[in-house]
């Protein structure tokens, strides 16, 4: 039946990371709108097609320019001990392991997409996670770390000049910022989709810790939207009375 | 035997279902206590990590760390933008309020008033520099001036004077420093910019410039610089923006 999981450091870094993401982006995109380009003032700016077009109102948080900064400047820090609190625990514990890339894993996402895109029949054969949540689950904490060095570099761009000289100057850590937010985000939202089309039964793992592996996407050989529910159990004649 | 069933049950809800449920019901109600500029109650919260990051950001700083222009950088010249929060553009009225003259005074041995020509006879520098805006914008200008260490010198700034106030006679626009960035190196009371005596487009007669300080910081059409026992805010700090605003 139902087996442990997801150990509660997990879980709980896990929550307060969509927290901690969704205000960092939301706050991080109120302050790119105060100036929604990167070009230094009286150059242009190569590799931004959207120069000077504000992102929608409705994606940004913290009211104005001022509220936004604290508002990021504040959950920084939740992030960055969360994200190290995280990282520790699966370092200590092993879970490492389970993330980490190996050999094969391109072929094996490879195998996925052709299942996913009905090129396969069966799902492939899979540990706790499958080949392309593997990659997901290793590039994102990546890319926070990324996110957070960039996003120092343009905080201190005098004080640790060093470090927005290896993002290759203020404009281009500031470009690199962005770059790493789109990322965790299109991360995020795949993950969330993928979690609701392929793997509902996953969302209550995260919060009690406990899977039924029955019902894990291979057990299904669940698509994006196919096999969301369990195959029904062969009828079997109830156990006689002794 | 029936397999025993493990879940609570919560009208006829399983533990599972309650809880996931529950965490969509609960960031609804997160998400509606809050309005666009999150929950009010998270005001506190932001204002002490605020003096948590006024800490950090003042251990790390240091007069060594010296601010750059990039090989290949053109200058901004006039695509630097012109800021005031009057009305108009804040000219000096000569013949209202007399002859312009920056006030040095506070915590000092010798309190002054110095004219524009005082200011050009004092010891000058020009440092082309990045300009860091709060709005993430950078500019790169070369600001001509007085050092502010050389000016502290000269009035025998007090060893208690922890912060400086920069006045001005934009409205009631002034921000306080600490003085630490105010005794960086490449902090200037500057009067000239790209190599012309400063326009009022740009905060004549004096303004300060650092690189180490975001723009707002950075007073433009000064009156009065004042050496401070204390912090004494500031027109944009008060308003919600990081008063330290280093960079």
């Amino acid at each position: 039946m139902a087996k442990k999981r997801h150990h509660w450091i997990v879980r709980v870094t896990h929550w307060v990371n969509v927290v901690a993401i969704i205000i960092m982006v939301g706050s991080g995109l109120q302050i790119f709108n105060a100036y929604p380009a990167f070009a230094r003032k009286g150059e242009l700016f190569c590799c931004y097609p959207f120069e000077h077009k504000p992102v929608p109102a409705w994606l940004t948080f913290g009211g104005w320019l001022a509220g936004a900064r604290n508002w990021h400047f504040a959950m920084m820090w939740v992030l960055v001990v969360n994200g190290l609190v995280y990282l520790a625990f699966i370092y200590l514990h092993g879970e490492w392991r389970d993330l980490v890339p190996r050999k094969g894993d391109i072929r094996d996402s490879w195998q996925m997409v052709k299942f996913y895109t009905f090129r396969r029949k069966d799902h492939p054969h899979q540990g706790k996670n499958n080949a392309l949540q593997k990659t997901a689950y290793f590039l994102l904490p990546i890319a926070g770390i990324f996110a957070v060095a960039t996003g120092v570099a343009i905080w201190k761009p005098v004080q640790l000049s060093w470090l927005t000289a290896l993002f290759g100057g203020y404009v281009w850590a500031r470009y690199w910022h962005f770059i790493a937010m789109v990322v965790i985000v299109v991360l995020s939202v795949v993950h969330v989709f993928m979690v609701f089309a392929v793997d509902p039964y996953s969302l209550p793992s995260m919060i009690t810790g406990n899977y039924d592996e029955k019902l894990s996407p291979e057990a299904r050989n669940a698509r994006p939207f196919y096999h969301l529910f369990p195959r029904r159990a062969r009828a079997t004649p109830p156990p006689e009375a002794t | 035997m029936t397999e025993p069933r493990k879940f609570l049950t919560i009208g006829g809800i399983d533990r599972r279902e309650f809880l996931a449920v529950g965490g969509g019901a609960l960031s609804a109600a997160l998400l509606a206590a809050c309005d666009s500029s999150g929950p009010k109650s998270a005001e506190k919260l932001l204002r002490y990590a605020e003096r948590k990051n006024l800490g950090v950001e003042r251990a790390l700083f240091r007069h060594t760390a010296i601010d750059k222009v990039q090989a290949g950088a053109h200058d901004a010249g006039n695509k630097l933008p012109s800021y005031f929060v009057s009305p108009t553009v804040p000219v000096w009225d000569e013949s209202a309020r007399g002859k312009w003259a920056l006030e040095v005074s506070g915590l000092v041995g010798k309190p002054m008033r110095l004219t524009l020509d005082d200011l050009q006879r004092l010891p000058r520098v020009s440092n082309r520099v990045n300009h860091y805006c709060v709005e993430g914008w950078t500019a790169v200008e070369t600001w001509t001036g007085v050092p502010f260490t050389e000016l502290a010198k000269l009035v025998g700034a007090s060893p208690d004077a922890h912060y400086v106030d920069f006045q001005s006679f934009d409205d009631d626009y002034h921000e306080s420093w600490d003085i630490e960035s105010a005794m960086h190196p490449q902090t200037v009371v500057a009067y000239g910019l790209d190599g012309k005596m400063l326009e009022p487009a740009h905060g004549a007669p004096a303004r300060v410039y650092s690189p180490v300080k975001l723009g707002y910081k950075n007073t433009k059409y000064l009156t009065k610089i004042v050496f401070l026992p204390k912090m004494n805010g500031g027109y944009w700090s008060d308003r919600g923006y990081e008063w330290y605003g280093g960079v």
